[in-house]
């Protein structure tokens, strides 16, 4: 697991002084280093992007950060965003939604949740596989009151979307890398 | 020959279009921006009167004169607001300004304020921060949630004039008790620019599909209504619609004029016109949101 502190960044892109992830040009450059910290992290790594010393972060900043972010890299690294406030939640869902992604996100009071628009099976799956700490595809097929080609397809869509992975036969939260 | 630009006496959104068509389209002509009568202006007014200076200024026009309001009230609000210190850049002005005088209660939250360039936009946010979060949470009852959500709408009007106006605006935010008006507290943020405009923006992209039904009003449509972009990145557009929901979820009212039109998203409690075209011509865009203090039946429940 690889730690990525975006107050870090922005205070050496911009000033020290601010802790606010606003306007789309502060996301570009935030983005530009997050990337340089990616290239020194290993693909199979989780890179944890640390939103917990952020205050404002607004839609510009969330498209320029976590939406291009995760188009230019979301099929290849594990990612997820650590210390969401409700209010960051807001503008990051907005850009996940315009664009399509998915992303796994951590809040303030610890909880994991997943970002985005993914259908109502690959919901409960990843709930579920949060839930149990890791879950065989045949406990899912059986819990899961769908058919089992829907839910194999959901497990296969969460990780291709790298929301969860498959080690050792079960399936397992990124909590786990 | 010198010609009078009368500011309207009450100088709000509501009057605005008549200060529009009083400043016209300047030629040659002196001007003299009469504002000894004025008795009230909101931010609104007063970022478009440094707007019309501004756009004065780059034209290569002669300094026009500035009569300031004979209302001592009125001009040291004025001055509280900070408007002089822009205005003396454009304006030749005529009468005492006021010292500013330190009130007690904090109804500027956020004096008038150049946008030029990003650290303007984040020196914004972080100041509205400071300053208005005690107001947003204890006087319009908005949850902590909701004041992140304001500088994040603060944040979006101010880089729509960095990102897309090509030149450079004014914001200024201000609580107000509309007691008679709505009977509830409210806060107004004034964002004013003088640059291209929606319509021209966006004509690179719209003009052709609209043909002749392209306009001011189509191009507030497209991009407040439909999130359109004049850039090709799917991710772009998304800044109005953000403030968009932001203000219905809290019940505010938004307003966009550019050009010859003007948009307005109303909530229940306001009867504008959703949109009106042909007004006078005035350069750039301005933009008007209005938070109202929340009832606790309404409180975010949209």
């Amino acid at each position: 697991m690889q730690l990525i502190d975006l107050k870090g960044i922005l205070n050496l892109t911009q000033s020290p002084l601010y802790n606010n992830l606003v306007t789309r040009s502060t996301g570009r450059a935030v983005r530009s280093r997050v990337e340089e910290e990616l290239e020194k992290i290993d693909e199979a790594q989780l890179a944890v992007i640390d939103f917990g010393q952020v205050n404002c972060l607004d839609f510009s900043c969330a498209d320029e950060i976590v939406a291009k972010l995760l188009l230019a890299h979301g099929t290849g690294r594990y990612f997820l965003l650590r210390g969401v406030s409700g209010a960051h939640m807001e503008a990051i869902e907005a850009v996940l939604d315009r664009h399509g992604l998915a992303t796994v996100a951590e809040d303030r009071s610890g909880e994991v949740q997943l970002l985005g628009p993914i259908n109502e099976i690959a919901r409960k799956a990843f709930g579920m596989v949060m839930k149990n700490g890791s879950a065989r595809e045949q406990d899912l097929l059986e819990s899961l009151d769908y058919s089992p080609d829907s839910v194999k397809e959901a497990l296969d869509e969460l990780c291709t979307r790298r929301l969860i992975f498959l080690a050792s036969a079960s399936y397992q939260p990124l909590t786990s890398i | 020959m010198t010609r009078v630009v009368e500011i309207p006496t009450s100088f709000d959104d509501q009057t605005f279009d008549q200060f529009a068509k009083n400043f016209g389209e300047p030629g040659d002509e002196k001007l003299l921006f009469d504002a000894h009568a004025a008795n009230w202006a909101t931010p609104y007014g007063l970022t478009g009167i440094l707007v019309a200076g501004q756009v004065l200024r780059d034209s290569g026009a002669e300094k026009p004169l500035f009569t300031i309001p004979n209302d001592r009230n009125v001009s040291g609000y004025w001055s509280r607001l900070g408007f002089f210190d822009f205005a003396e850049e454009f304006f030749e002005l005529h009468g005492k300004v006021p010292k500013v005088i330190p009130k007690n209660k904090q109804d500027v939250l956020l004096e008038i304020t150049p946008i030029r360039e990003v650290d303007d936009v984040h020196e914004v946010v972080r100041k509205i921060q400071e300053r208005a979060v005690a107001i947003l949470t204890h006087e319009l009852k908005l949850d902590s949630t909701s004041t992140m959500g304001f500088a994040m709408a603060l944040s979006e009007a101010c880089q729509n004039i960095v990102e897309h106006s090509g030149t450079s605006g004014w914001v200024s935010v201000q609580s107000y008790n509309w007691k008679k008006r709505l009977g509830r507290k409210i806060v107004l943020i004034a964002v004013s620019d003088s640059g291209m405009g929606f319509r021209e923006s966006l004509e690179p992209s719209l003009a052709k599909h609209h043909g002749d039904r392209w306009g001011d009003g189509p191009a507030l449509e497209a991009a407040l209504m439909q999130a359109v972009s004049r850039f090709r990145d799917p991710g772009r557009g998304q800044g109005l619609q953000g403030i968009r929901r932001y203000l219905n979820r809290w019940d505010g009212k938004m307003s966009v004029r550019s050009g010859t039109s003007r948009l307005t998203i109303s909530p229940d409690w306001d009867s504008d016109d959703p949109r009106l075209d042909n007004l006078a011509k005035f350069p750039g865009s301005q933009i008007q949101m209005i938070i109202p203090e929340q009832l606790e039946t309404s409180k975010g429940s949209k």
